[in-house]
């Protein structure tokens, strides 16, 4: 089972982790929301997959291209 | 014995003719024409086919062979490209499409020659030009040496000079090096398939030049340049598919620059969905969405070809139609970093200004934006250069402007948006905020407010309400308002009253020799 990496496409501060670990998440979900010049941007599941873990927690700053979660194909 | 009078002049035998022709439109002989099919790869003449309408096609050069080397003049079938004119859904189009069978559609001397002649007539007679690129580079030992480079390169002056009278459009359709892809670049449109590669030189020349593995698809492969590079304006599945979109592209560019993009019948169903309209904007003023719901709803029905879709995700450009009528959309996209606008947004806007006033098309623009991308990646990236370029091109621009404020516009992206007197008309939706900022930083810089301190909701909410539309209403600095489900019809009859009939809707193309890259 392949790894697939969330990746944040801005750089900002975690708002709200909006999903579980274990969570079955579709290709196009959000997995977390991001906040950045004071909006509210999802971060997007590519493919579908099982949330196996986060490597952020709501508040942490990111930056753009940085890996959020990993999830299970 | 015969005399003079009795022997046939040279050539003058049927079986002659047809021997050559025959030969020539073998291209490079049966068993690489076989390993295509095999490959699902069309030849080039099955290319040149399935692009203009049939029956329509008039080759030139076709007995063209090498002029170099004699010893390539059989196996140079139309020296491996193949040049002409042909329809493209009735409109007369130059063609130049690459033969990979023969010496890899390799340039050289008489295919230059070829090439030279049909951008020249493009040019002088109104046509756009479309070239089906698929080369190994300069064709070697030809261009070798102090004699092969003199002869062969630099002896037209204006090869690369892209002033935009007609429209270029170009697709990718394998190895691509050298003038192949100088011409993917110079092109307005240029449509890559995948699989394709679209570089310099190719990977063995750059692994011997940086002594590492270079793998040719990730050096100038379709997501390179999809999402990278921006060169291509589309991505296909197959050749089929790229032609297509070459036609679609063309579908909405007048022939040449000095007329007016042409007129279709306007889609069953177009406006339909502007009752709904509303609804794809999210109530609540953080939340993003996708704007391209909108451009379809306000645009004829399924007549948006969006350009450069995986570039510059947080702007929007594409062709569409209002009632009939070529519109170039530029347009913010929330979905993508909140709408904030990066350095690959500004040039991707810039290009595509560039092309739609070139062309005399009219531009709406569609604003949602908090601002351009700050902080040290941006001013690492060139970002006042890159705003100052897009603009400089809104500004220059010629043809009529609308902009559209659905949601935020704020600071410089205010302007480059079209704010002001940047269009010729600005109209706001009732949800609009305009402001030099977002209220919640102008409430710290000007207040020294954070949130959650005492005062802070109170001076959000004064400078919330001082950022709705209806007071830039009342000094006539937009000049509508404009309720969502109207839009579709205010920009009908707002490019109707701004139609430029006094030059039968030609512009001044004051950009026409600005670079087709950045």
């Amino acid at each position: 089972m392949a790894n697939i990496e969330a990746r944040t496409d801005v750089t900002g501060a975690v708002w709200k982790i909006v999903t579980e670990v274990g969570q079955r998440v579709e290709a196009g979900d959000t997995i977390m929301i991001i906040e950045s010049m004071k909006m509210e941007i999802p971060v997007v599941s590519e493919e579908n997959g099982t949330v196996e873990r986060f490597l952020v927690e709501e508040k942490t700053p990111v930056t753009e291209g940085q890996v959020v979660a990993i999830l299970k194909a | 014995m015969s005399t003079p009078e009795d022997r046939k002049a040279p050539g003058r035998d049927a079986e002659s003719y047809e021997g050559r022709r025959a030969k020539a439109l073998a291209m490079g002989g049966p068993e690489k024409v076989t390993r295509r099919k095999a490959a699902g790869v069309l030849n080039v003449r099955e290319r040149v086919d399935a692009l203009v309408d049939a029956g329509t096609f008039i080759e030139t050069g076709l007995f063209g062979v090498s002029g170099t080397r004699p010893e390539d003049r059989d196996k140079s079938a139309a020296d491996g490209k193949v040049a002409g004119f042909g329809k493209v859904d009735g409109r007369e189009c130059a063609v130049v499409a690459n033969d990979f069978t023969v010496m890899g559609a390799s340039s050289g001397a008489t295919n230059g020659r070829k090439i030279g002649h049909v951008k020249r007539v493009a040019t002088s007679r109104g046509l756009p030009m479309i070239f089906l690129g698929e080369s190994s580079g300069a064709r070697m030992p030809d261009h070798m040496g102090s004699r092969g480079m003199g002869a062969l390169l630099g002896n037209d002056p204006t090869q690369y000079a892209r002033m935009r009278e007609t429209p270029w459009a170009s697709a990718t359709l394998g190895l691509s090096y050298g003038s192949s892809s100088w011409y993917a670049v110079l092109s307005d449109f240029s449509v890559i398939r995948k699989g394709a590669v679209l570089a310099v030189s190719s990977a063995q020349l750059a692994s011997l030049a940086i002594k590492e593995d270079v793998n040719p698809e990730v050096m100038g492969g379709w997501k390179v340049h999809a999402e990278v590079t921006g060169f291509a304006d589309a991505v296909a599945e197959t050749d089929e598919e790229a032609i297509a979109a070459i036609k679609t592209f063309l579908s909405y560019l007048p022939s040449h620059n000095k007329e007016a993009p042409p007129v279709h019948e306007v889609a069953p169903g177009s406006g339909e969905a502007m009752a709904g309209i509303a609804k794809l904007l999210p109530e609540k003023r953080t939340q993003v969405y996708d704007v391209r719901n909108i451009i379809r709803a306000i645009a004829d029905k399924d007549r948006f070809f969006e350009l450069k879709a995986r570039f510059g995700k947080v702007a929007v450009t594409g062709l569409a139609r209002l009632d009939g009528r070529t519109v170039g959309f530029v347009a913010n996209n929330p979905l993508s970093k909140g709408g904030a606008l990066d350095t690959d947004a500004c040039e991707k806007i810039t290009s595509f200004l560039v092309l739609c006033d070139s062309f005399n098309i009219p531009i709406v623009l569609l604003v949602d934006t908090p601002g351009f991308v700050i902080g040290t990646e941006a001013e690492r990236k060139r970002a006042p250069g890159k705003i100052m370029n897009f603009m400089q091109a809104l500004q220059l621009c010629t043809v009529p402007k609308l902009s559209v404020i659905l949601r935020k516009s704020y600071g410089q992206a205010y302007l480059n948006m079209g704010g002001g007197r940047n269009s010729d008309e600005v109209a706001a939706w009732p949800t609009a905020e305009v402001s030099f900022m977002d209220p919640t930083f102008a409430v710290k810089i000007v207040h020294g407010l954070e949130p959650g301190q005492p005062g802070f909701d109170e001076a959000f909410e004064r400078m919330n309400k001082d950022s709705e539309p209806w007071d830039m209403a009342g000094i006539y600095a937009v000049q509508s308002v404009i309720r969502p489900q109207d839009t579709r019809d205010y920009l009908i009859r707002m490019l109707d009253v701004h139609r430029q009939r006094m030059s039968n809707g030609v512009g001044q193309h004051l950009m026409q020799a600005w670079p087709t890259s950045f």
